[in-house]
């Protein structure tokens, strides 16, 4: 029952705003929520993988507990940022009890998206992580955040029709099998095992289209620049380093029960879409001057990258999960880092930005550390990830995708160094008395990098043992 | 049924011709009540509360609630009448009407028997693919949220053609209930970008945030 609690005690805690004493202290009772559920994801992960929940619409599986075990302390991390941030701008204050209402939701949201054990539910409740999260996009009074916040509710409602479109499309299929449609997902592999019918090819491309759409990957990708440099530092890794797994999830559901019997169609499909997003993100970081639509666009590239690990599967899904992993890290350090570089210079232009280093010693560390993860140096996972996922391109004979890969990655690397190094080590344009960083406001910053670090040189054998068993699973369940 | 769902794919053509957003909205508004008498003559005793249910989404949400939330906040704006969800001319015209006839191959491809099942699959291809081309062309926030509302509706129809499945009830009404969230966040939407879109940002971009 722990992990009903997981969805119930942040929504629960919503209706606690109500009262006015809890709505002073919106942002304490956001944290305190975030500790308890980091507690209870733990437990989970470390309990073993249980039976079926409520009626069997929930299940807790080696994903489910693997994804449970870092969403939440992500979600820790931020909520502790927003409590420190407020805590140092009385301005904020105001308007907080709105934004924790929202985020718990989008807590409570994310976690029924990591237990559900049914595509539909699983599918509303990625529509409910869209739906609590859109409003948090829009920054009072900047008119550009309301339109990038309405475009991220567009594209993610027409991703998601298609991914809904997609599942009554492979209902048709269990029908024209003879089968009675279900959407239970340790049902399903049965019905799938047979290979599918025109319908069921159909809705398997159109599910992966739709879920692409939401990971921001190539061809309906163009929301995700505009909306990550808009949002609210926090709102951007909230989206970055939470939701994007939790389509990455449902990615996961969907390939585990249909790659057995659709091998060809996943992987073309995936890999297509993997090496597109590569090759426009790539262009875009070369391009960009914008310090958030950069990181946005290395995000971008490392959809295409996980799109193409999963496509390729085998030996690429050990690779794959730590590169998951480690990423959510990555992109929560350096949205937070980002958004912090920005209240103090006042500018997005990287042209602007020097002496980072020396003016702001802890962003400065962060954001060098940060984009040597993204770029996939040692010692971090994402450099095992991606070396896994090369090796098993070649062994699987995509020597085509090999080459373009490592052409792009190059590409990136050169880029984002030419780009962000001058921020980082340039001497200092302007004299400016900076406040003082505090220790507890990079405190989560810290333990995202911790988390980073042990993730490339040391896996706990709990944590081992959930990123194996989903990688087996990616084969199919 | 026939006829039911050659007057639903009437509906989803003639507001790209008639260009105002009053046009529009009825056209939204006719698409609801129609799924909903389609619905009826598939069932017509309802008597579970699945039944009951797609009716309710179908008439209230979809026929109802979503053109009225749209045109109280346009008529309250005092709206332009004009408004265009493709370009008018003849090239979208003819793009528009070539949809329809991909869409009629592309059922008879996937259902070979002729009859209701094969019109239902190409009336729903056809609202899905009108409205991403409605999405494609449009920029404004009006249009684009009537593109994405085709295509919800496309699909909701789509479902409807559907073996009725045994799925638990919770199931339908979380559906129902995105769909409605939806639509309330259309409405705030159309609310504040159309009323602040003369205006310049009351902020500045570097603004204390979180």
């Amino acid at each position: 029952m722990i992990s009903v609690a997981l969805v119930i005690l942040p929504a629960v805690a919503t209706l606690g705003l109500a009262a006015r004493a809890v709505r002073s202290r919106a942002t304490v009772l956001l944290v305190g929520v975030a500790m308890v559920a980091s507690a209870l994801a733990a437990a989970e992960a470390m309990a073993p993988p249980g039976g079926p929940l409520l009626g069997g619409l929930a299940r807790v599986d080696a994903t489910s507990q693997l994804f449970l075990a870092f969403i939440n302390p992500i979600f820790l991390g931020v909520s502790v940022y927003v409590w420190n941030r407020v805590s140092m701008t009385p301005t904020l204050q105001t308007r907080m009890s709105r934004f924790v209402g929202l985020a718990l939701l989008f807590l409570a949201a994310a976690n029924a998206v990591l237990l559900a054990n049914h595509l539909v539910i699983l599918w509303i409740a990625l529509e409910a992580t869209t739906l609590a999260a859109a409003p948090l996009i829009v920054r009072p009074g900047v008119q550009a955040s309301r339109q990038a916040s309405f475009r991220y509710l567009l594209f993610s409602s027409v991703g998601l029709g298609m991914v809904l479109l997609g599942l009554l499309c492979l209902a048709r299929g269990m029908e024209a099998d003879g089968h009675a449609p279900t959407f239970f997902i340790d049902r399903l592999p049965e019905l799938a095992a047979g290979g599918a019918n025109r319908w069921g090819k159909l809705g398997l491309a159109l599910t992966l289209l739709g879920l692409g759409t939401k990971l921001g990957l190539a061809p309906m990708y163009s929301w995700l620049p505009e909306v990550y440099d808009e949002s609210p530092p926090a709102v951007t890794a909230l989206l970055g380093a939470v939701q994007f797994n939790c389509a990455l999830v449902m990615l996961f559901r969907v390939v585990q029960v249909y790659r057995p019997g659709n091998t060809a169609l996943v992987t073309g499909e995936l890999l297509t879409m993997g090496i597109i997003s590569m090759v426009v993100s790539t262009v875009s970081i070369i391009a960009t001057r914008n310090v958030k639509r950069l990181i946005a666009y290395g995000s971008i590239n490392h959809a295409g990258v996980i799109a193409i690990g999963l496509g390729v599967g085998k030996a690429a899904s050990y690779g794959l999960l730590l590169y998951v992993i480690s990423n959510a890290f990555i992109k929560a350090i350096l949205f937070l880092t980002a958004g912090k570089i920005q209240a103090h210079y006042r500018t997005k232009d990287t042209r602007r930005i020097s002496g980072l280093i020396k003016d702001l010693p802890y962003s400065g560390v962060f954001l060098m550390v940060g984009t040597f993860a993204l770029l996939g140096f040692p010692p971090f996972g994402s450099f095992v990830g991606e070396l896994l996922i090369l090796s098993a391109l070649v062994s699987a004979g995509h020597m085509l995708v090999f080459a373009m890969f490592c052409v792009l990655i190059t590409m990136t690397f050169v880029a984002t160094g030419r780009t962000i190094f001058p921020m980082i080590w340039g001497e200092p344009r302007e004299k400016h008395a900076w406040p003082r960083q505090t220790f507890l406001s990079s405190s989560p910053k810290i333990a995202f990098l911790i988390a980073l670090v042990v993730l490339g040189i040391y896996i706990p054998p709990v944590v081992n043992g959930l990123v194996q068993q989903v990688a087996a699973s990616l084969e199919g369940l | 049924m026939s006829p039911l769902l050659m007057a639903l794919l009437g509906v989803l053509l003639v507001p790209l011709f008639v260009a105002t957003w009053r046009t529009s909205l009825l056209g939204l508004s006719c698409q609801g009540l129609l799924m909903a008498w389609i619905a009826y003559r598939m069932a017509p005793e309802p008597s579970t509360a699945s039944e009951w249910l797609t009716l309710a989404d179908l008439v209230l949400v979809r026929g109802l609630g979503a053109p009225l939330a749209l045109y109280a906040v346009l008529h309250a704006q005092r709206a332009p009448a004009r408004n265009d969800v493709i370009p008018p001319n003849l090239l979208s015209w003819t793009f528009a009407l070539g949809i329809v006839l991909v869409a009629f191959n592309f059922s008879a491809a996937l259902v070979p028997e002729h009859g209701q099942q094969q019109i239902l699959v190409a009336v729903a291809a056809t609202g899905v693919m009108l409205g991403f081309l409605v999405l494609a062309t449009q920029s404004g926030p009006f249009s684009q949220m009537i593109g994405a509302l085709r295509i919800e509706n496309a699909i909701a129809l789509f479902e409807l053609g559907g073996e009725r499945h045994h799925e638990p009830l919770g199931v339908q009404l979380g559906q129902i209930a995105v769909v409605a969230m939806t639509i309330t966040l259309y409405r705030w939407y159309l609310k504040t970008l159309t009323a602040s879109s003369g205006a310049a940002d009351e902020g500045t971009p570097d603004g204390a945030t979180l």
